[in-house]
C-alpha cells in the first residue's frame, strides 16, 4: 500500500471525500507560498491577495477543475490496481493448482461433469423451449385443430369444409393455411429412387408463414386447385443433395411419386413446419368450391393473427363461430362447441408438446447433479484450506485484510469453476451431438440446438456462481482469530474442529440425499419405459419384419394393378426361403397416423349426444394379416382366402363392437364406408382383439378392416401406401437381399422404405421416453459416483484426523475389529441420514413428474425400496476402504506429536 | 515532431518532467524553477499546473508523496518514475528532432 493511500486512510474527521481534502490541501499549500513570496518582494497583503487572485484565475474554477482531475487520477490508478491484484491472485490460484495435480484434475473433471451437464440441457431447453421459431413475428402464428371431446380426442384433424368455412369466416386472422404431412418418392435424374419427407399446403401458408423462397417463388393459388399444373417446391437440404445447389433446377422437371412435377421454387435453409423435417413443399390441391366431404378429417392449420387482434380475441370469435356453425353447415359434422370443438394455440407450444415437463425435469435433474458437484468440491476446499492456514496466517500479519483474502478464495473458486466449465462445454459439446446422432426424434426441433450465446453465457453464469459458493465456503472456518491462533499453535488443530467436521458431514448427507433423490427418478422412468416396452400392442411382435412399399399412380395407374401386384409380391416372398407368412396393409401398428372415415351402419340411427357414425382407423390388408400379426379373433372369422375374390366383408375391432353394438351380436350386420353413393353393404364376418394404433400408451380407436382386394371391386379405390410384413425366425439382414430381389423382379423402381424388424418400430416409438430414461440413468449415475467419492473422501479425511485417537485406542486393546465398526459406523451414519432425506424429496418430487410416468406410479415402493437398499450397498463399499486403512494406524506412529 | 497531443499539452509536460528529473519537487516549486530558468519567459498558469501533474500521476510518468517542505509546512512532493524518465527521454528526443528539422528552414537566410 503507498504511504499516500496510507495517509489517505488516516486523514481526519471532516466530511469531504479524501482526494478533494487532499487537494484542497495541497491548492493552499501553494497560495500561501505564493503570497509569502509576494509579500517578500514588497506588496501588501490585500495586494498579494489580489494577485494571487489574478494568477489562479477564478480559483472555485480552477480549485474545481484540480479536483476533477485528481477524482480521475484516482479512479484510474485505484483500478489499475484492483487489476493487478486480480492479476496477481489469478496468477497464485494457477500457481497452487499445478502445484497439487491430482487435486486439480479431479476437482476439474467433478465440475466438467457437473457444468458440463447443465450446459448440455440447457441447450436443449434453449433450443427447444426457449428460442422462437424461426418466421417473422412468430407469436402471431397460432395453430388451429380439432377436438372431440366425448370421443377422448384431444388433438384431431380438420376436414377441408371447415378450413375453408374458418378461413372465410374469421376476422381475427389475417390469413389462415392448411397443411398434411407425409413421404413421397423421389426420383431426381438418374439417382437411385429415394423417400422423402414432404408437406403439402395451401397457397395461403406461405403468407402465413411469411417465409418466401430463396430462389424462384412459392407456387400461386390457381396451381393449388385439384386439376393445376403440378408444382413443387423443393426444401434448401434437398437441392444442395440431389441438385447440387445448381440454380438453374428451376423450372426442371423431377418425377414425385411417378408424376413428373415442375419445380418453382427453393425454400431458404431451416425452413421446416411444425418439425416435419420436410423437404419437399407441394400443393393441398383442395377445391374451395367443395363442401361435400365434411368428415374426412387430415388438415393442421395454421394460421396468423390479424394486426390488432389478440390470442384472446382469437379465441373468444372462434367460440361465437362455433355456436353458430350450423348455420353454414346445416347437418351432421358441423363443428359446435360441444362434441366437435376447433381449438387453437401458440404454434410453439403445439411444436413444443408434452416435451417441456420432461426437459424442466432434466434441467432440475442435472442442476442437483452439480449440487452435488459443488458439496464435494467444497468439502475438498475446505480440507485443502486446513492445510494452508499457516499461508493465511502470514498473510494476515503482513497486512492482507480480511477482504482480501474473501477475494483470493474467490478468485481460487472462480478460476477452478472456469476451467471446469471449458472443459464441460467441450463435453456438451460432443455428448449432445452424439446423444442426437443415436435418438434423432427424441426432442422437436433438434436442428437448433447448440451452444449459442445465450448458452455460454449460462454456462460462465453458473460457472462463477458455483465457483463463488464452493470458493468462499472454506471461509466459514478461516476467521481473523483462527489466523492469529494459527501463528501460534503447535499442531494442536483444535480450533473449531468440531465445526467444520460438523459442516463436511452435513455436506456428505446432502450429497447422498441428492444422489438418492436422482437415482429414484431414475429408477422410475426406467421401470416406465420397462413398462411401455411390455404393453400388449395386441399382435406377436417376434420375428416379424416390415417394410413399406408404394405404389406410385404413374406405375399403377388402375388399382387392380396394384391388387394385382401385391398378391404376386406376396405370393413371391412367401416362397423366399425362411418366409412363414406374409401379409401387407395400409397402416403400421402401433403408431399410425389417423385415417378416419364417416361410416354408415345399418339399422343404427345417430344418437343427438352418441358417438358420431365415424371410425378412427381404416385398415385395408390382405387375407393373412391376422394369421401372420397373430391377432386373435374373438368372434366370428378373420378373411380367408375365398373372400377374395367373394362378396364385400370387413373385420371390426372389439372398440367398435363395443362402441356401436354393446349389445347385440355385430356378425352378420352390415355397414358402408362413405367414398360414393355406389358403395356396396359390407358385413361384418369377425371381430378382431383391439391393436394399438395411436401409440404404445394411447388408448385404442375404433377399426375397421378392409380386404385390400375389394377396393378395386367395390370402391374403386386402392391405396398406394402399404406396409409389408413377413414373419421368419431368420434375422432382417439375412433376408433383405431375398426380399429385394423379389422386389425388384417385379418392379425395379421401388425402394423398399425403412426395412425393419417389429421389435425396431416398437422401440422408434417409444424413443423420446428412451431417450429422457436413459438421459435421467446416465444422470443419476454420475451422481451416485460424485456422492460415493464425496463420502470416502470424507471418510478418509476423518480417520486421517482421528490417527492419534485411533492409535491411542489400539494401544489401550481396542481390537481391529472395533476400529472398523466405530469408521463404518460413522459413514453409515452419514449414509443414512442422507438416504431417508432423499427418500422423503424424493416422494414429494416425483408428483411433478408424474405425466412422464406410465404404468408406474410416482410413490412406487418397490423401486424405492431397491433404490434405498442400492445406495447402501454403495455407501457400504465407499466407507470399507476408509475404514480398512484406519485399521491399519499403527499406534506408536499415530501416538508421535507432529 | 514530438508526440500528436495537444500542444500546449505536451510542452507543458516535458517542461515538468524535466523539472523533476533534477530531484523530487513540489508543485509550487516546479512552477518557481521553470520561470526561474526560463528567464521568466514561461510562466506556468497556477490553474493549469495541478491538473496537468495530476494527469502524469494518473499516467505513472510521476508519483506523489506527502512530506515536509523548506519551511515546515506539510506538502505534495512529486517524483520521476522509470516510465517518466523514459518519456522524458522520447520528448526531448522528439524536441532535438523537430528543432533540427525546422532550424534550416527558419533560422538561415
Amino acid at each position: 500500500m503507498s504511504a499516500d493511500r496510507r495517509a489517505r486512510q488516516l486523514d481526519g474527521a471532516i466530511w469531504r471525500a479524501p482526494t478533494e481534502r487532499e487537494v484542497d490541501a495541497e491548492l493552499e499549500f501553494h497560495v500561501e507560498m505564493l503570497t509569502r513570496e509576494l509579500r517578500a518582494a514588497g506588496l501588501s497583503s490585500e495586494a498579494a491577495g489580489a494577485e494571487v487572485q489574478r494568477r489562479f484565475g477564478d480559483i472555485a474554477q480552477a480549485s474545481a477543475a484540480a479536483r476533477r482531475a485528481a477524482t480521475h487520477r484516482d479512479r484510474s490508478m485505484r483500478l489499475t490496481e484492483h487489476l493487478a491484484a486480480l492479476r496477481s491472485d489469478v496468477a497464485h490460484a494457477l500457481r497452487l493448482l499445478r502445484r497439487a495435480p491430482g487435486f486439480t484434475i479431479v476437482a476439474v473433471l467433478t465440475l466438467a461433469l457437473g457444468i458440463g451437464a447443465n450446459s448440455a440441457i440447457f441447450s436443449v431447453v434453449n433450443g427447444v423451449v426457449l428460442k422462437p421459431l424461426g418466421y417473422p413475428e412468430p407469436d402471431r402464428l397460432m395453430f388451429i385443430n380439432s377436438q372431440f371431446p366425448t370421443l377422448g380426442f384431444d388433438e384431431f384433424w380438420v376436414s377441408p369444409p371447415e378450413f375453408f368455412e374458418y378461413r372465410e369466416r374469421t376476422q381475427a386472422f389475417g390469413e389462415i393455411g392448411a397443411y398434411t404431412t407425409g413421404a413421397v418418392n423421389l426420383m431426381s435424374d438418374g439417382a437411385a429412387p429415394e423417400r422423402v419427407n414432404a408437406v403439402a399446403l395451401s397457397a395461403s401458408m406461405f403468407d402465413v408463414l411469411g417465409v418466401r423462397p430463396m430462389l424462384g417463388r412459392p407456387f400461386t393459388a390457381a396451381e393449388d386447385l385439384p386439376n393445376a399444373e403440378s408444382v413443387v417446391v423443393l426444401g434448401y437440404d434437398l437441392w444442395r443433395r440431389a441438385f447440387g445447389g445448381d440454380p438453374t433446377v428451376i423450372g426442371r422437371r423431377v418425377q414425385i411419386q411417378g408424376h413428373p412435377e415442375t419445380v418453382v421454387g427453393v425454400m431458404p435453409p431451416g425452413f421446416d413446419l411444425h418439425d416435419a423435417k420436410a423437404q419437399l413443399w407441394r400443393p393441398l390441391g383442395l377445391d374451395p368450391a367443395s363442401r361435400e366431404n365434411r368428415g374426412s378429417h387430415f388438415l393442421n392449420l395454421v394460421g396468423r393473427l390479424a394486426s390488432g387482434a389478440s390470442e384472446a380475441s382469437a379465441r373468444t370469435e372462434l367460440r361465437g363461430l362455433l355456436s353458430r356453425w350450423g348455420e353454414v353447415a346445416p347437418g351432421r359434422h358441423a363443428p359446435n362447441d360441444s362434441t366437435h370443438r376447433l381449438q387453437l394455440e401458440p404454434l410453439r407450444d403445439n411444436v413444443i408438446g408434452g416435451v417441456r415437463t420432461a426437459l424442466w425435469v432434466l434441467q432440475g435433474a442435472v442442476g442437483l447433479v452439480l449440487l452435488i458437484a459443488c458439496a464435494n468440491m467444497a468439502n475438498l476446499l475446505l480440507a485443502r484450506a486446513e492445510t494452508r492456514h499457516k499461508e493465511f496466517a502470514i498473510r494476515a500479519a503482513l497486512g492482507a485484510g480480511r477482504g482480501h483474502v474473501l477475494r483470493q478464495f474467490l478468485v481460487e473458486g472462480i478460476v477452478l469453476a472456469l476451467l471446469g466449465a471449458a472443459v464441460g462445454l467441450a463435453l456438451a459439446h460432443w455428448g449432445l451431438r452424439a446423444l442426437l446422432a443415436l435418438n434423432p426424434e427424441s426432442v422437436p426441433r433438434a436442428a437448433d440446438i447448440g451452444l449459442d450465446p445465450l448458452v455460454l453465457a449460462f454456462t460462465a453464469g453458473i460457472a462463477l456462481l458455483t465457483g463463488a459458493m464452493f470458493g468462499l465456503a472454506p471461509l466459514l472456518h478461516v476467521r481473523e482469530r483462527t489466523l492469529s491462533g494459527a501463528l501460534r499453535e503447535g499442531g494442536t488443530r483444535s480450533t473449531g474442529t468440531a465445526g467444520r467436521a460438523r459442516l463436511r458431514n452435513g455436506l456428505a448427507v446432502a450429497e447422498v440425499a441428492l444422489a438418492v433423490m436422482l437415482v429414484v427418478g431414475a429408477g422410475l422412468l426406467l421401470r416406465s419405459f420397462w413398462k411401455l416396452t411390455r404393453v400388449d400392442a395386441g399382435f406377436d411382435r417376434s420375428e416379424l419384419v416390415t417394410f413399406g412399399l408404394v405404389l406410385p399412380d404413374a406405375t399403377y395407374p388402375e388399382p387392380q394393378m396394384r391388387a394385382r401386384m401385391l398378391g404376386d409380391l406376396t405370393t413371391r416372398l412367401r416362397q423366399t426361403p425362411g418366409v412363414e407368412e406374409v401379409a401387407a396393409m395400409t397402416g403400421l401398428p402401433p403408431a399410425r397416423e389417423v385415417n378416419a372415415n364417416d361410416t354408415e351402419f345399418e339399422g343404427i340411427e345417430q344418437q343427438p349426444g352418441g358417438p358420431p357414425q365415424n371410425v378412427d382407423y381404416y385398415q385395408s390388408t390382405t387375407e393373412d394379416y391376422f394369421r401372420t400379426m397373430r391377432i386373435p379373433i374373438v368372434r366370428g372369422r378373420g378373411f380367408t382366402a375365398t373372400d377374395v375374390g367373394g362378396p364385400p366383408v370387413v373385420v371390426i375391432n372389439e372398440t367398435l363392437a363395443r362402441t356401436f353394438y354393446p349389445d347385440q351380436d355385430p356378425v352378420g350386420r352390415r355397414l358402408r364406408p362413405p367414398f360414393g353413393d355406389s358403395i356396396p353393404w359390407f358385413t361384418i364376418v369377425g371381430v378382431a382383439a383391439d391393436v394399438k394404433q395411436g401409440g404404445v400408451d394411447a388408448k385404442t380407436g375404433t377399426e375397421l378392416y378392409f380386404l385390400y382386394d375389394h377396393g378395386p371391386r367395390y370402391v374403386g379405390f386402392a391405396p398406394s401406401e402399404l406396409n409389408i410384413v413377413l414373419r421368419s425366425p431368420r434375422s432382417l439382414g439375412a433376408l433383405l437381399p431375398a426380399v429385394r430381389q423379389a422386389v425388384g423382379e417385379l418392379d425395379r423402381s421401388l425402394p423398399l422404405v425403412q426395412p425393419r424388424t417389429m421389435d425396431e418400430v416398437f422401440g422408434d416409438s417409444l424413443t423420446r421416453q428412451r431417450f429422457l430414461s436413459q438421459l435421467l440413468a446416465i444422470f443419476a449415475g454420475v451422481a451416485l459416483l460424485l456422492a460415493a467419492v464425496g463420502t470416502y473422501g470424507i471418510l478418509g479425511y476423518m480417520v486421517n484426523e482421528r490417527r492419534r485417537e485411533i492409535g491411542i485406542r489400539m494401544a489401550l486393546g481396542a481390537g481391529r475389529g472395533q476400529v472398523l465398526r466405530m469408521v463404518l459406523r460413522q459413514g453409515l451414519a452419514i449414509a443414512a441420514a442422507g438416504i431417508v432425506l432423499g427418500l422423503v424429496a424424493a416422494l414429494a418430487l416425483s408428483r411433478v413428474a408424474s405425466s412422464l410416468l406410465y404404468g408406474v406410479s410416482p410413490a412406487d415402493p418397490l423401486t424405492f425400496v431397491v433404490v434405498a437398499a442400492a445406495i447402501g450397498v454403495v455407501a457400504l463399499a465407499a466407507c470399507l476402504l476408509p475404514a480398512r486403512r484406519a485399521t491399519r494406524v499403527d499406534p506408536l506412529v499415530a501416538m508421535q506429536v507432529d | 515532431m514530438p508526440a500528436a497531443r495537444d500542444s500546449l499539452h505536451g510542452t507543458l509536460d516535458a517542461l515538468v518532467l524535466k523539472t523533476l528529473s533534477w530531484g523530487p519537487r513540489h508543485g509550487y516549486a516546479i512552477a518557481n524553477w521553470i520561470a526561474e530558468t526560463s528567464g521568466d519567459a514561461i510562466r506556468i498558469e497556477e490553474g493549469s499546473l495541478y491538473p496537468a501533474l495530476y494527469r502524469l500521476e494518473r499516467q505513472g510518468l510521476i508519483i506523489a508523496e506527502w512530506g515536509v517542505s523548506e519551511l515546515g509546512r506539510k506538502a505534495r512532493f512529486y517524483r520521476l518514475t522509470p516510465a517518466g524518465r523514459r518519456q522524458l527521454r522520447a520528448e526531448v528526443e522528439g524536441f532535438r528532432r523537430f528543432v533540427a528539422a525546422v532550424s534550416p528552414i527558419l533560422l538561415t537566410g
